[in-house]
């Protein structure tokens, strides 16, 4: 089941994740290695829960940083 | 519906930013895209440039985040005000943040639904003015609405894949080899979708990695990888070896802790062990 998670980051890497380039995001690892190591630790559900988490925490009021899954 | 609500007004911008390009300063419509293209990006430049400067910081000091982070575990608040001291020593700006690079990705969509409706959105202006809509082609090869079946819009695709494989091969240089092989695959898989677009919008993306490419080489040469010399010296107590260990590669911690576990995944899979 986690490989529809790891796809669907995929697809978006190949897609809209090229106009985000490399090393813009305030947390590493980026947001989709974050979602890809969650679907392979946690599983589809629970992946996506702590992955869907992570794009929340990314805005203005956040502090970034180091953050693995 | 509501994407498209959010879309509309976005789309009319676009719109109108086309049509300007073409009518004012006199562009095909072809180069008109292009022009879009590097100046939304050359607009982006100062903000990118800032983000990518922090996070190659943020990278390299990942461990010693990562230990602050475990030894004040149980005391946020100390926590943040470490990892806040941590930032300013550092020249870790934190506090921006990725979402105006992310505001590219409605205009894309924007300019998706433009040019598939670009006779409907933007001829009918010229039709009533009884004006010609000038010229659709790009360097006399493809109309730019027709989609990349057509004519030499197969070139575009091939021109798109390579930029995709390059752009692809020079994101996946801190990946591990599985992700990465993967990543440099994946273009060819996208072909198929790819066929049903505009040559316009083709036309667009293959800007867009262009410019990707090119600001992903610039950046890295003029952003020279620090290696941590310090650090070396200072190799006493057993927890800074770890650190320091774990800092060479800024991005090998991640990395190894990544992949394998992918592969036990595809194993159990196959193997059909386990669900």
């Amino acid at each position: 089941m986690r490989f529809v998670g790891i796809a669907l980051v995929h697809a978006w890497r190949q897609t809209f994740g090229r106009l985000t380039p490399e090393g813009t995001c305030k947390y590493h690892p980026s947001c989709s290695q974050y979602a890809l190591d969650a679907f392979a630790k946690h599983g589809l559900v629970k992946g996506s829960a702590k992955a869907g988490w992570r794009l929340l925490r990314c805005n203005p009021w956040s502090h970034g940083g180091v953050d693995y899954a | 519906m509501i994407l498209a609500g959010v879309l509309t007004p976005l789309e009319d911008l676009l719109t109108w930013a086309l049509t300007n390009l073409h009518d004012t300063v006199g562009l095909p419509w072809a180069w008109s895209i292009v022009a879009l293209v590097v100046i939304v990006r050359m607009l982006l430049v100062p903000l990118t440039v800032r983000q990518i400067h922090s996070m190659q910081n943020l990278q390299a000091h990942a461990p010693e985040m990562k230990a602050l982070q475990t030894k004040y575990k149980h005391d946020r608040q100390r926590m943040n005000q470490e990892l806040m001291a941590f930032y300013k020593e550092n020249q870790i700006n934190p506090a921006a943040s990725c979402l105006p690079i992310v505001a590219q990705i409605p205009v894309f969509i924007g300019l998706f639904f433009v040019l598939r409706g670009f006779e409907g959105e933007i001829f009918p202006k010229y039709q009533r003015a009884g004006e010609s809509v000038g010229d659709l082609e790009w360097l006399n090869l493809v109309n730019i609405i027709d989609n990349t079946k057509v004519g030499w819009g197969p070139l575009l695709v091939v021109m798109y894949a390579i930029s995709q494989l390059t752009s692809s091969y020079l994101m996946s240089t801190t990946m591990q080899p599985a992700q990465r092989a993967l990543m440099l695959i994946l273009p060819i898989a996208f072909i198929p979708f790819v066929l049903n677009f505009p040559a316009g919008l083709m036309l667009y993306w293959l800007t867009t990695n262009l410019w990707t490419t090119g600001q992903g080489l610039i950046t890295r040469k003029l952003t020279p990888k620090k290696a941590p010399p310090p650090k070396k010296s200072s190799r006493t107590p057993p927890k800074n070896e770890v650190a320091q260990r774990a800092d060479k590669p800024a991005e090998a911690k991640p990395a190894p802790a990544g992949p394998p576990r992918v592969k036990k995944v595809k194993r159990k899979k196959k193997g059909g062990a386990r669900r």
